[in-house]
């Protein structure tokens, strides 16, 4: 009955205190019995359309046959898990993925430490510098990474010209051209361009320790590198952690630097696991899905492996 | 109240609902009369972008068929194949698609043949060599485009300062040429080597010729670590790379690097095509050609590319598809070859551009058509086999090239089993 038209407020504020609120009561016992499921819905379905689909799919593509043309020819079996195990360059690429995610956030935490230790203290032109350390940040990766390609250009390169004019180098290196050194450039590029979000962090980390219990450990004698030691770094961990979560993820998915700045190559020499992926998809789509499928599973292996620890910190 | 929340929550869903219907629906042109062109950019600036030919043909098209409408879509060379594949993979293939290869789309049998969208007189048209490379197994599928052939280039002011008098014609004589080059400080790239992922099967292939080598046997097998291929590159690691008479890494420059270098004049000799011809005019470079070098003497048969323009079944627009290729190769043709300085596909092109005096500059490359090579290019596994050397064919000028070249064998092997 209640659904055929919406009870009139008399009639509901009559029914409150007499016999005719029963039915209205048992209705509403049935929808309580699915609990918040009908206000999730929405976001469930959601979560379901854009997040678990895609990962079927993806999942389900990995183990099909592809052609280069891009037609379905059927199942593949884990043939295409093998293929991409049997790369030449998969074991290099894993290596060096780890290395590249391990380097990056380790530096980009260390050095944003102590830049947010800096920006802390009161020193004239403060807020200009605090502006400042925002432009890394605000300008689009691709474009930083797109700069600084052509800054460590061999022929055109401003970093070639000012070191031979210094005299440093006799001849214009390519800096870019082989790992040994693209490597240590895209991870300084990858460190420029992550400090700047790191460094709010723990700024904002740092703003939130109360004054007087540094006032306190200055009265108990704590010189300085014991205040840091016991008082910053213990209560600056809520905010480290975020840092570190949050760069390791993006860090391991990094795409935008290495693609511009070496495509990954030669071969796939410069490669990590996403820019490796994204080459293979070149050659074969499903290959290309298997090596998707390998690193998805490494980030829910990262995230559950943090979880555990930061919540092990968390009782200790 | 209840119903409220019956209501709510109904809206709630229709809505998530409507979002994941964004992804369901793609777009089928239903209509018959309109034709969807996808074709490669051949520009290098924006004064001379593909996409401007295209407009006017199809302006000039569509005046004379005002029953058939053509869509046209100008991709880069980088991304167009990347975006083909996911056309046809969402099923919103193109009518027609003109870029590098098309074997692999006859092996998935989705092109027309070029008999069924070529009409007699342009199919008789077509200079014979090139329509013989369109064919996979003795079936005619991809439709000649351009073509080019390949020389090499030299820079005649940077040979004058470096006291070199003829150009070189065997490799010998080329790294001793080179050395002169270093020794004078005449050019910073002495012999420019691209082998990055933009054209590393071509370089590559130019220099095994030289040795005899290339990419496949007399039965059509891969021979991509042959002897000849591996003694090729290390010929190239110990002359060149080492000692220093080309880039440093060879295996991440690309040929536009080394165009632009030359057209700079910072580079003393490269194999170019004819695209090359325009931009060393255009940079002031004093520059001449000669048939590329060879082991022991200069080639005599050079690599020949050809671009390729085919039709796509999917839509079933035969006639359309035939009345704009009839168009456009008997009006067309010429006009694109000399907005960029192309070599011809068709006869009466070829018979213009060499009788009417104003591509004098392109003799050189007339010349070597007749002893051109090309890549496997009706070979169904040629295309993944060519972006796999793309990757990491390069490497061979700095690693081991055994190695190199038989990871890329093994895997040349793979993709020929997998498309038979």
């Amino acid at each position: 009955m209640s659904l055929k038209a919406p009870p009139s407020p008399a009639s509901r504020s009559r029914g409150r205190g007499g016999q005719s609120t029963r039915p209205a009561r048992r209705a509403s016992g049935g929808l309580a019995r699915l609990g918040p499921l009908p206000w999730i819905a929405p976001v469930v379905l959601l979560i379901l359309a854009v997040v678990v689909w895609p990962i079927v799919e993806l999942i389900r593509t990995s183990f099909q046959n592809i052609s280069i043309s891009g037609v379905v020819r059927g199942s593949a079996g884990t043939d295409k898990y093998e293929k991409l195990f049997d790369e030449s360059g998969f074991g290099h690429v894993i290596g060096y993925t780890v290395l590249w995610t391990v380097v990056v956030v380790s530096v980009t935490m260390l050095v944003s430490l102590g830049l947010a230790q800096l920006f802390n203290q009161r020193f004239p032109g403060r807020s200009v510098t605090r502006w400042a350390l925002i432009a890394p940040w605000a300008a689009s990766v691709l474009m930083t990474a797109i700069g600084f390609k052509w800054m460590l250009n061999q022929t055109a390169g401003v970093l070639n010209t000012v070191l031979l004019d210094l005299g440093i180098i006799d001849k214009s290196e390519d800096w870019l051209g082989s790992q040994s050194t693209a490597w240590p450039w895209m991870m300084f590029v990858a460190v420029f361009v992550s400090l700047p979000f790191t460094t709010y962090t723990l700024l904002a980390g740092l703003q939130t320790i109360p004054g007087d219990v540094y006032e306190a450990a200055r009265i108990d004698g704590a010189g300085p590198w014991q205040t840091y030691r016991s008082i910053t770094l213990p209560l600056l961990r809520p905010a480290f952690l975020v840092g570190v979560v949050i760069n390791l993820i993006n860090v391991f998915n990094s795409f935008p630097i290495i693609w511009a700045m070496t495509q990954g190559g030669p071969g796939s020499d410069t490669s990590t696991t996403t820019v490796f992926m994204y080459k293979l998809k070149e050659t074969d789509i499903a290959e290309s899905a298997a090596m998707s499928v390998v690193n998805f599973a490494m980030v829910v292996v990262l995230v559950l492996l943090f979880l555990k620890v930061s919540r092990w910190n968390e009782e200790d | 109240m209840n119903k409220r929340a019956v209501a709510a929550g109904a809206a709630a869903l229709a809505m998530a609902l409507s979002v994941t219907a964004c992804g369901g629906d793609s777009g089928s042109s239903g209509d018959k009369n309109t034709i969807k062109l996808v074709a490669a950019d051949y520009g290098d600036k924006k004064s001379n972008a593909s996409k401007i030919y295209w407009d006017s043909v199809v302006k000039d098209f569509e005046k004379q068929n005002k029953d058939v409408k053509v869509e046209v879509q100008v991709i880069n060379w980088n991304d167009i194949d990347k975006q083909v594949k996911t056309m046809i993979q969402s099923g919103n293939v193109p009518d027609l698609l003109q870029t590098g290869g098309y074997a692999d789309k006859v092996a998935d049998d989705l092109l027309y043949k070029a008999d069924d969208v070529l009409s007699p007189k342009t199919k008789k048209n077509l200079i014979p060599s090139f329509a013989k490379a369109g064919e996979v197994d003795g079936t005619q599928y991809g439709i000649p485009w351009v073509s080019s052939t390949r020389v090499l280039f030299y820079n005649k002011e940077v040979f004058k300062k470096a006291g070199i008098k003829n150009p070189p014609k065997t490799w010998d004589e080329l790294a001793e040429t080179a050395e002169k080059i270093k020794k004078s400080k005449a050019a910073d790239t002495p012999y420019a080597l691209p082998l990055g992922p933009e054209e590393a099967q071509g370089e590559s292939m130019i220099w095994e010729l030289g040795n005899g080598g290339g990419y496949t046997d007399s039965g059509g097998k891969y021979t991509l670590d042959s002897k000849k291929n591996v003694e090729t590159f290390n010929w190239l690691q110990d002359n060149l790379v080492k000692p220093g008479l080309t880039y440093s890494n060879p295996a991440s420059t690309d040929r536009k690097t080394a165009f632009a270098d030359f057209a700079a004049g910072k580079a003393g000799m490269l194999n170019g095509h004819p695209s090359l011809v325009q931009m060393a005019k255009a940079g002031k470079v004093d520059y001449g050609v000669t048939t590329i070098p060879g082991k022991n003497g200069p080639l005599k048969t050079t690599l020949g590319v050809a671009d390729w323009m085919m039709a796509f079944k999917d839509g079933g627009k035969q006639e359309q598809i035939k009345k704009f290729l009839d168009f456009v190769y008997a009006k067309k043709m010429l006009k694109f070859d000399e907005m960029y300085n192309f070599m011809p596909v068709t006869n009466d092109a070829l018979e213009t551009m060499q009788s009417n005096g104003k591509h004098k500059d392109l003799q050189p490359f007339f010349d070597e058509l007749d002893g051109a090579r090309f890549y496997p290019l009706g070979d169904p596994a040629w295309d993944i086999v060519s972006a796999e050397m793309k990757k990491t064919g390069g490497k061979a000028a700095k690693e081991d090239p055994k190695k190199i070249l038989g990871d890329l064998q093994k895997k040349a092997e793979e993709a020929a089993a997998n498309t038979k």
